[in-house]
């Protein structure tokens, strides 16, 4: 007979007992059922997949949407003891690729984008595999991205048919209602959902009205310079969230570093490094930072620009307080603000015209056009224009609605719990001062205790020679 | 490159073209950029920045050419330094002490080799096993797994420690402090170049170059068979000069003709000639068989037309007859080997 889950656990990790949702997820794949488990941001849903392809032979393949940290995933598995996987990404180069699959019987958890997937060469030789998993890694992309980013997480679902059904295991932070139907839906699948609510007590939520960019610069540089650390400021354009870093290091004397996908894989490697290991006091990041970041102690989220949608905003709060101690997340408003998610949302996307101008005559197009490679890839597959003309209206519509929500949750007065739960179909816990302060209530980081002592500030110590820190390191 | 660091890469006298730099910076090893390239004497940042997007080195010439301190010809092309230029050069700023060596060294995977073993003996020192190694490719993987296995034992820290000590004590005080602020090991995550660039007040250019002295002065002594990163760095000593073309000059040698080779190696005439160019710049002083190729009743037809001034030389310009008789293979052979400073008299340009 199979151990338990729990001594499994016990053997593998060192734990005694589960986290919320894990036990759950995995009681369920172990009975044979497709599971979408929806957990919040460092609950540990990597566990579940890794005792999982402990307990069984075959191949766990893992499905995962960003390159740059798929090779940060594997480190991580190999850390954790499990050194048999690897990714296969658009980035790996061709040796390495070769050798991989050479060997591919041989490992335990493979790593692959969608668009890898996609490959027909790629697709015949897992199809060769015996999988014990199929894992979709922040499914909630599938809705985010699929239609007009990365149209390749449509094909899932044919590709999932193409390798027999196997037992599939979606996993996401957050997902709504629709989210999580759509999930299924492209997934041709029927799971057993396992959700944890979204809710992070913990986290205290604010909003600010700023008047314009020098006031939301001059109030982002009063909060860095009065909250605990660490903590964490998202920006949705890599120049300024570079830019600002070094603005406030000059401005408040805090250690800043920017975090984003244009960083090579060593810069990348040094800034996480430093951050887990309390060298910085401030990350200025894009949505690229965050995913596998494992600290607990980030004490605060601030958002310099207004996300798409909750999905993204729930995501990004999430990396506060995951030990459970007070935490905030502010999100700073300007009139106009929702201009930029707005223009991104478009600058993808093709109007009717296009679609109609380019399936009738699509060689008169730029292949090089993002958007015409788009509807390239719908036309090879078959896809008629009318469908693709009421998909990109549909998306439209679906993310112009998301933003509307993003904006409510801006222009909320009364309960920003209430606000943001609801969007997840939760129910808020009754509001207090305790939960947080919508844009018409000022913050109050003395009561919150989230104020840090001004130490009086001592010289920095002097630093070694290279020669003693040379030495130091063997 | 910010426009500072490009301020060094130009010159007074000499109009420096820059699309050479792009591509040199680059690595686009075309006849073109590797022979303007030595003109500039800028042959060692030869693949010193890949990932330079196309055209990124414009933004810096605009802002130096707004401050007044270079110029720009209408082609956009040309620069030159002006004489607000020249004086804005400072003597503090970094000027490389191995660049001599650069380009017989796989400069990079020496860098990514160091950092690794280093990594990797530091957690080993302190009997850590479980720590994120830096991301790198599969082949420095493997060879630092077997290196490693191979010197394992209580001595190798410190025998490593020793080693780069002695290597960065003949550098720069100040490259030695950004060599060890770049390094990763036990609880030392290592500072980013844009870090180390901001504690010292330097521009992330001049940070690199420390680097690359500091990678390749520790190569340099690991040519000693009893260093400890000897098997690791002294494989990734090579000649600049690409298989190919080695071994087409290795065929010229043997005595064949152009033609011959070219038949004989089954590539394009004009292949070899490409192939020959290539290593008459990149051939160490003395190796390259000038006198096989560019006889001295060659040598003497051109010198009985073209002045010193090698830069303003012309294919196009030369007496039809002399075109007739030569092809622009011979044309730039001549000038490399007056570019090298070689004369028939005996007396050298410089």
């Amino acid at each position: 007979m199979m151990e338990s889950l729990t001594s499994s656990l016990q053997r593998v990790f060192g734990f005694s007992t589960f986290r919320t949702g894990q036990v759950e997820a995995l009681t369920a794949l172990e009975q044979g059922q497709d599971t979408l488990a929806i957990l919040p941001t460092g609950a540990g849903k990597t566990l579940i997949y890794q005792l999982y392809g402990y307990r069984h032979a075959g191949c766990v393949l893992v499905i995962s949407p960003l390159l740059s940290l798929m090779n940060d995933q594997v480190a991580r598995m190999r850390v954790n003891g499990f050194r048999r996987s690897a990714a296969i990404t658009s980035l790996t180069s061709y040796v390495e690729r070769q050798e991989i699959l050479r060997h591919l019987g041989d490992y335990q958890f493979l790593f692959l984008s969608p668009e890898m997937l996609a490959q027909p060469q790629m697709l015949a030789q897992i199809q060769q595999l015996q999988l014990s998993l199929l894992v979709i890694d922040e499914a909630h992309c599938i809705v985010q991205w699929g239609p007009d980013f990365r149209p390749e997480y449509l094909l899932l679902g044919a590709i999932r048919t193409k390798l027999h059904q196997p037992l599939t295991l979606m996993l996401t932070a957050t997902a709504g209602k629709t989210t999580r139907h759509e999930i299924a839906k492209q997934l041709r699948t029927t799971p057993q959902v396992i959700s944890e609510s979204v809710n992070r007590p913990n986290i205290f939520l604010d909003v600010e009205n700023v008047a314009d960019e020098p006031e939301k610069q001059a109030r982002l540089k009063s909060l860095v310079g009065q909250l605990q650390q660490p903590g964490v400021v998202y920006f949705s354009s890599k120049q300024q969230a570079t830019d600002t870093a070094l603005w406030l290091h000059q401005e408040t004397g805090v250690r800043a570093a920017a975090y984003h996908a244009g960083l090579d894989s060593e810069d990348r490697f040094k800034i996480q490094q430093q951050f887990m290991a309390g060298q910085l006091d401030v990350i200025c990041a894009t949505s690229a930072f965050g995913m596998g970041i494992d600290k607990n102690n980030v004490r605060y989220v601030i958002h310099y620009h207004l996300p798409a949608d909750l999905e993204s905003y729930a995501q990004e709060i999430g990396r506060a307080g995951r030990d459970g101690n007070p935490s905030v997340a502010i999100l700073l408003y300007a009139p106009g603000d929702e201009q930029l998610p707005l223009a991104l949302g478009q600058s993808n996307r093709p109007d009717e015209t296009t679609i109609q101008r380019y399936y009738a005559h699509p060689q008169q197009f730029s292949a090089e056009d993002p958007v015409i490679q788009l509807l390239a890839f719908y036309r090879q597959h078959g896809i008629s224009e009318a469908a693709v003309t009421q998909m990109f209206t549909g998306r439209e519509r679906e993310r112009n609605r998301a933003l509307a929500q993003m904006m409510a949750y801006a222009r909320e007065t009364h309960c920003l719990r209430e606000r943001w739960l609801a969007a997840f179909d939760e129910q808020s816990p009754e509001h207090t001062v305790a939960c947080c302060s919508p844009v018409n209530v000022p913050l109050d980081l003395t009561a919150l205790n989230l104020k840090r002592e001004q130490r009086a500030t001592t010289a920095e110590p002097q630093r070694e020679d290279w020669i003693t820190r040379l030495q130091q390191l063997f | 490159m910010e426009a500072t660091d490009l301020l060094y890469v130009l010159d007074r006298q000499q109009p420096r073209r820059l699309r050479v730099i792009e591509n040199l910076l680059r690595g686009r090893r075309t006849v073109s950029t590797l022979y303007w390239g030595q003109r500039y004497q800028l042959l060692p940042l030869l693949d010193a920045d890949k990932h330079l997007d196309r055209g990124a080195l414009m933004g810096p010439t605009k802002a130096l050419v707004a401050e007044g301190l270079v110029t720009l010809d209408p082609e956009e092309d040309q620069l030159l330094l002006t004489s607000a230029g020249q004086q804005k050069l400072s003597v503090t700023y970094y000027r490389p002490q191995t660049s001599e060596d650069w380009l017989n060294l796989d400069l990079e995977a020496a860098r990514q080799r160091l950092l690794l073993a280093v990594q990797v003996t530091s957690q080993y020192a302190h009997s850590t096993s479980r720590y994120y190694p830096l991301a790198t490719d599969l082949a420095t993987r493997r060879v630092i797994r077997s290196w490693f296995h191979r010197l394992k034992g209580p001595q190798l820290a410190a025998a490593l420690a020793t080693a780069m000590i002695h290597s960065w004590q003949q550098l720069p005080v100040q490259t030695a402090e950004v060599m060890t602020d770049l390094l990763t090991g036990y609880q030392h995550p290592g500072l980013t170049v844009d870090q180390v660039a901001s504690d010292q007040q330097q521009t992330a250019w001049e940070i690199q170059l420390r680097q690359r002295d500091g990678v390749t002065q520790i190569a340099r002594d690991a040519q000693q068979a009893d260093h400890p990163l000897h098997a690791l760095l002294h494989p990734l000593w090579r000649s600049p000069i690409t298989r190919s073309a080695q071994a087409t000059l290795y065929a010229v040698e043997q005595g064949g003709s152009l033609d011959q080779v070219a038949m004989q190696r089954h590539v394009k005439a004009n292949t070899v000639k490409e192939h020959l160019l290539e290593a008459a710049i990149l051939s160490p002083t003395g190796a390259f068989p000038f006198d096989q190729l560019l006889p001295a009743h060659v040598r003497a037809d051109f010198a009985a037309v073209l002045n010193a001034d090698i830069d303003s030389w012309q294919f196009a310009q030369l007496p039809e007859a002399l075109r007739t008789r030569y092809d622009f293979f011979y044309f730039r052979l001549y000038a490399i080997w007056r570019g090298r400073g070689m004369t028939d008299d005996g007396v050298t340009d410089k």
